[in-house]
């Protein structure tokens, strides 16, 4: 067993997780979206990315490559939320709110790729 | 991705992840601990300004509460905060600055800084093994023709000094073993711009390895070894070592050269010296009977120029092995072999210094060789001295005792392999000059004097062909005839001559030496001259630019753009009209009459 692909693993599919937890739902309903579900998922993405710095084999730089997409997609939504309770003032509006979830939806589909990555890293080591 | 840079991400994934977690703790127990509004509602942080809190706080700058006074619960969870964060930060900062100080991570700096500066040479660049008293010697005269070195040494305490060297452009030095492969292509023995590899290491081993990696990793470069054992040097040869230098015997040769005919060794030290240095004086060097005091590798390649010459020779050493060894050879019959260290009156007196024409002081101590040289001419004022000098640092002693001639290993080499890299047909030049006969190299000589004044030449090398002559090689085409003189003409005033002698012409396998001024010259020969820089900057100008071509051989400037071609040729028809029209005037005048 190697402790390290255990902890990147636990945190690459606590991200996809979560992320999936906070795109369920209506797209413009601000109920169905929950701010701490967004806290986390960026997080635990940022530590998922970080545990793949210095890797130099190719599927260490491919798993890096689509968490910094995951990562930027977050933080953009995070962004968008906070310019829209913050200082815009607006609210979440439906058109706000869809704007998040859609950015999110993007995440997910980077965080879906690193774990189909993952589990082709696993199936290809045979001990 | 770059060792350096994979270096300091594997090293901080730890204090990231520490930060991350610190920070994301924190700032979730910021929003979620309850505080009230200045109205005494209930009121929660949002995570805009829990971070922004957090941000502050963390970094110790500390802006106060917002945006509303805390609670007692609040206050508590601050203080956790203040602990876990800054800690975090600490760590990670020390983590830093520990994996700057890390001797590794300073190494693969250094590694990584060195390769950039290797990929940034983008001309002629020479690989250097060893950067001793020889090394420096060619460091400093290669980078002052434009050519770029590089450097590999194993001496850690030699590499960390050559940020100061004093040379017009950096040189990249390594440390490393020059006998490892993998080092030497690190050091750029791939290169796309490397043209030769010098091994000038004080090791004949080192030497050899390195010639043979050369040779085998990069086939078409030339590689330079020093060597200082026969056995060595035969086996560098047979590894296709392109020159191999023996300091001792290149001096002997040079030796010989000043004793036959002073005049071939005056050309030889002007045209492979520094240019810009002084000129020398010749040396004059009479036969009668020479004592050689050092019997090692320098001794005997010296004694056996004199020795086939016929000239009495007096030999001091202390090795009764050598001595032994010396008397049993037949050829050895006419000459003596005396023990003794040679820096006593007593010795040398028994040697007949009283009658000698000359000494050569060869040992390998620099301070026996000096006192030598005192003592001998102490008792005999007219001697002609020859010093080996072993150290660099000792120059100016050396030149104290006004040694007629001082060998100076390194720079014997230095001088060499010089040559060999700036100008090649240097070499091909001077073996076809010392089978001339000593009245060539007098006129030779004072041809020479004639043009270039007070200090050294510089030398190059024309190659006719469309890279470096491009002016030329266009005319050529064309048919043009243009002779070697007509390069001597200035192209500023045609009438006038640059500073510059035509030493050699090469045509396929033909040399031609001085070639005169009316040879018309082909494509594909190759040229040598030697002038001041002012002739070099000329004469490139000349070769090059087809405007300064066309007005030496024609007196015109022909114009450059579309409208002043077509107008010149307008303004060149008319003028042929015009001419034509006049001469048939005159005949039809002639017809009249």
């Amino acid at each position: 067993m190697n402790k390290e692909k255990v902890v990147f693993s636990f945190f690459m599919v606590l991200a996809l997780t979560l992320n999936f937890g906070f795109y369920v739902g209506e797209v413009a309903n601000p109920a169905h979206h929950n701010v701490y579900e967004l806290f986390a998922v960026v997080t635990v993405n940022l530590i998922a990315t970080i545990l793949k710095f210095g890797d130099r084999s190719q599927m260490g730089a491919m798993l890096l490559a689509t968490g910094l997409v995951a990562l930027v997609q977050l933080i953009s939504a995070s962004l968008v939320w906070t310019f829209a309770t913050q200082i815009n003032g607006t609210g979440l509006t439906p058109d706000v709110m869809s704007t998040i979830v859609a950015l999110s939806g993007g995440a997910m589909v980077a965080n879906i790729i690193s774990v189909v990555l993952l589990m082709i890293e696993t199936a290809m080591m045979r001990h | 991705m770059n060792v350096v840079t994979s270096l300091i991400l594997r090293q901080m994934r730890t204090p990231f992840i520490v930060l991350i977690l610190g920070y994301s703790i924190t700032i979730l127990g910021m929003v979620l601990t309850p505080g009230i509004d200045d109205n005494g509602n209930p009121h929660h942080l949002s995570f805009f300004d829990a971070i922004y809190f957090i941000s502050f706080t963390a970094t110790t700058i500390g802006f106060g509460e917002i945006p509303y006074e805390f609670t007692e619960a609040q206050k508590m969870w601050v203080l956790i905060t203040i602990y876990i964060t800054v800690v975090s930060w600490f760590y990670a900062v020390g983590k830093i600055l520990s994996l700057a100080q890390d001797p590794a991570f300073k190494e693969a700096t250094k590694r990584n800084s060195f390769s950039r500066s290797l990929n940034n040479i983008h001309e002629t660049l020479v690989l250097i093994c060893g950067f001793g008293e020889t090394g420096h010697a060619l460091v400093h005269s290669l980078t002052g023709r434009n050519i770029r070195a590089v450097v590999i040494e194993n001496d850690n305490d030699i590499i960390q000094t050559m940020p100061l060297l004093d040379t017009p452009k950096v040189v990249p030095g390594i440390l490393g073993d020059a006998r490892d492969p993998e080092q030497l292509l690190m050091a750029g023995l791939q290169h796309k711009y490397c043209a030769a590899v010098i091994a000038v290491t004080s090791s004949d081993e080192t030497n050899l390895k390195v010639a043979i990696t050369s040779k085998l990793l990069n086939p078409n470069i030339c590689v330079i070894c020093r060597s200082e054992i026969n056995e060595y040097e035969e086996n560098m040869f047979s590894f296709g070592t392109d020159f191999v230098i023996n300091p001792f015997d290149t001096f002997a040769n040079i030796f010989s050269m000043a004793m036959h005919s002073p005049s071939l060794h005056l050309l030889y030290d002007w045209l492979t010296g520094v240019s810009n240095a002084d000129l020398t004086n010749p040396v004059c060097i009479e036969e009668g009977h020479w004592i050689i005091c050092g019997f090692g590798r320098f001794g005997q390649a010296l004694y056996k120029h004199l020795n086939k010459h016929d000239i009495p020779v007096t030999i001091i050493d202390p090795s009764e092995e050598r001595r032994e060894d010396f008397l049993s050879k037949s050829e050895n019959k006419n000459n003596d072999f005396i023990l003794g260290t040679g820096f006593d009156a007593h010795t040398l007196t028994l040697a007949g210094v009283e009658n000698s024409v000359g000494i050569i002081s060869g040992t390998n101590n620099d301070s026996n060789n000096l006192s030598i040289i005192m003592t001998a001419r102490d008792i005999n004022k007219d001697l002609f001295v020859v010093g080996r000098q072993n150290k660099v640092a000792n120059h100016k002693l050396f030149v104290a005792t006004n040694a007629d001639i001082i060998m100076q290993p390194s720079e014997i080499i230095a001088r060499k392999i010089r040559t060999l890299l700036t100008a090649p047909l240097m070499i091909a030049f001077l073996n076809k000059a010392r089978h001339q006969d000593p009245e060539w190299a007098n006129i030779a000589v004072s041809r020479l004097m004639g043009i270039l004044g007070e200090s050294l030449p510089n030398i190059w090398t024309i190659y006719v062909n469309p890279d470096d002559a491009k002016a030329l090689t266009q005319v050529l085409k064309l048919g043009r005839v243009i002779r070697v003189g007509n390069l001597l003409q200035d192209p500023r005033a045609r009438e006038k001559k640059i500073k510059s002698v035509a030493l050699l012409l090469k045509r396929s396998n033909k040399l031609l030496l001085m070639p005169t001024d009316d040879i018309a010259i082909k494509e594909g020969d190759q040229l040598l001259y030697c002038g001041t820089p002012d002739a070099e900057r000329s004469m490139k100008w000349t070769l090059n630019d087809i405007h300064s071509l066309n007005y030496i051989m024609t007196y015109e400037d022909t114009p450059d753009s579309y409208v002043w071609r077509k107008l010149h040729m307008l303004m060149k028809k008319n003028e042929r009209r015009n001419r034509a029209r006049a001469r048939q005037q005159k005949n039809l005048k002639k017809l009249k009459k």
